[in-house]
């Protein structure tokens, strides 16, 4: 049985369309000062080890900015990498984290995202470099986008089981709402589902509040043995111990048609949940998972999802969303904090605000408004592309 | 705005409280134009045959020869039994497995024609193959449906990248 980390402190900026105040690595410094105050630390002098979690070269027009944001908290000459996976970047960090301490190549490691999503480019733009993460011969070229790739994955979902435009305008209602009770999210919104199905086209069947943001924003965890955050953390006994106890990946092909049959679903999440939930001891997931924070990079896509996860069967996650089995007062509160739809998404950040989310939520310690009462263990999914990538990362309170 | 910085958008105060505020010595930003523009000797490597043979009006998939799947856009390695693949002519023909109509472009692809809004992602079970191929179909949105039988058909205009030298058409019937 290897030794899990503990998540020994967390920090974030708030996050926003833009924050036009600050580079990446005034908001990376932002988040990492926050993280420090969280663990009751006054410097970085005994964490060991770096990592720094981003996307894009091309947002930032920087290069090796891992090596930058080391070099600007102080955490040279300690060791440091970068960890890039499109969309699961920052849980693929967390992963990365999680194999270095489980490993016993160091016992403290400070995990740091950010990303510059906002308004640095134009939405065009934005789109286009994303559309650089698609296969470029092939569809980047003819005018994709991941909009119109993940809007012909949810067509594909409708055909084949029924589900409706109504159903996943209840994620985006429901993760806005949540969005609410959460200080740092970008766009909490009141809405209807009506609201959803009134707004602008962008790639049908998706709308515009359909669509997830574009977000500033950065956000560090601490990973660390338990007896490391005992001894280094003032503030580490003060809450129960929240442990990183399993982590699950799965690949597929970079090409949706590539997949064809499996055209409706996500087979690397599908993969990485198996896995995690071997690692984890779960054996029904619904049941034995309290709170998750999803990949809702597009409402329907949390629909995918709680079929992928094992949260609904193939197929019922359509109906079991509009019944609000996910919703703060149903059977599994998915995307508390608002999800992408609602908090934001800044890139490297977006898998370490999610994995905030959760420990805050097995401390107990969010809005009253938001908080999962008597969560033990919590899950988040993130993934990259339309799920070429993807990470499911599990954390249980133990106390 | 600056007479020195031409690229110069704005400065502004950042807002923040005069005393508690811990970067209250940094409130003051400056934002600037960048741009960065790259051109690349950019091989299509093993695609390229395929690209060829577009301008000969031919639509070419690969054949894995090991286990005789049939892929569209082709891979030159099966990846099921890491044997390098065969190409195979296929007639162009195929129906729409699904689709999305897109009302927002990127800001520019490699072709110079900019894409008029909404146009139409299609992907095609080629008839023969096995994978489905993405491009463009050129129809009204309201007339695509799960099923339509679409047909290659090839460009005679100049284009920046080859992949252009086609798109769908609803096969009339």
């Amino acid at each position: 049985m290897p030794k899990h980390p503990v998540i020994a402190a967390v920090g974030s900026t708030a996050i926003s369309s833009e924050h036009r105040g600050s580079n990446a690595r005034d908001l990376m410094t932002e988040a990492v000062l926050d993280c420090l105050a969280d663990a009751g630390l006054d410097d970085l002098s005994a964490v060991e080890h770096g990592l720094a979690s981003y996307e894009s070269d091309h947002f930032n027009l920087q290069m090796t900015l891992g090596a930058i944001l080391q070099d600007t908290i102080g955490l040279t000459p300690k060791p440091g990498l970068r960890i890039e996976g499109g969309g699961a970047t920052g849980a693929l960090a967390l992963r990365t984290a999680w194999a270095h301490v489980v490993s016993g190549l160091c016992d403290s490691i400070l995990v740091y995202g950010v990303e510059k999503n906002g308004r640095g480019v134009s939405s065009r733009t934005a789109n286009q470099l994303f559309a650089l993460s698609a296969d470029v011969d092939w569809e980047m070229m003819i005018g994709g986008t991941y909009t119109g790739f993940y809007a012909a994955m949810i067509r594909a979902h409708m055909a084949a089981f029924g589900t409706t435009e109504e159903q996943f305008a209840h994620v985006a209602v429901r993760n806005r709402r949540n969005a609410g009770f959460n200080p740092i999210a970008q766009k909490p919104m009141d809405i209807s589902v009506d609201d959803v199905l009134a707004s602008l086209p962008i790639a049908e069947p998706y709308k515009l509040l359909d669509c997830s943001l574009l977000s500033d924003g950065a956000a560090c965890i601490l990973l660390a043995t338990e007896d490391w955050a005992s001894a280094h953390c003032p503030r580490f006994r003060q809450r129960p111990p929240v442990y990183f106890s399993a982590s699950g990946c799965g690949s597929d092909t970079m090409r949706l048609g590539d997949r064809y049959p499996h055209i409706t679903n996500f087979r690397a999440k599908q993969a990485a949940a198996r896995q995690a939930y071997q690692m984890a001891g779960i054996k029904e997931p619904l049941a034995e998972i309290d709170v998750a924070e999803l990949y809702d990079s597009y409402s329907g896509v949390e629909i995918q999802a709680v079929e992928d996860l094992g949260f609904a069967a193939a197929g019922a996650g359509g109906p079991a969303v509009a019944v609000g089995a996910f919703d703060l007062d149903g059977d599994l509160p998915v995307n508390t904090s608002g999800g992408l739809l609602g908090r934001g998404a800044p890139v490297g950040a977006t898998g370490i605000l999610q994995a905030i989310e959760v420990a805050q939520q097995l401390w107990e310690s969010v809005d009253a408004r938001r908080q999962v009462e008597g969560a033990r263990r919590g899950l988040t999914d993130t993934h990259a592309g339309i799920a070429s990538i993807s990470v499911v990362n599990i954390f249980e309170r133990r106390d | 705005m600056s007479d020195k910085v031409s690229s110069q958008i704005d400065v502004a105060t950042i807002d923040g409280d005069a005393v508690t505020d811990p970067w209250r010595e940094f409130r003051l930003v400056e934002r600037i134009t960048l741009e960065l523009s790259q051109s690349y000797k950019y091989s299509l490597g093993k695609y390229s045959r395929f690209f060829i043979e577009l301008e000969n009006r031919r639509f070419l998939a690969t054949r894995c020869e090991a286990c005789g799947k049939v892929y569209a856009p082709p891979r030159p390695l099966c990846p099921a039994c890491l044997q390098p693949t065969a190409w195979t002519e296929l007639s162009g023909e195929g129906a729409v497995e699904t689709w999305s109509a897109l009302h927002f472009s990127p800001a520019s692809n490699a072709d110079a024609r900019a894409l008029e809004t909404p146009y139409v992602l299609v992907y095609v079970l080629l008839d023969g193959a096995d994978t489905l191929f993405p491009h463009l179909l050129k129809t009204p949105p309201d007339q695509v449906r799960r099923g339509l039988r679409v047909r290659v058909v090839y460009s005679d205009e100049p284009v920046r990248h080859p992949i252009h030298l086609m798109y769908f058409v609803p096969i009339s019937t």
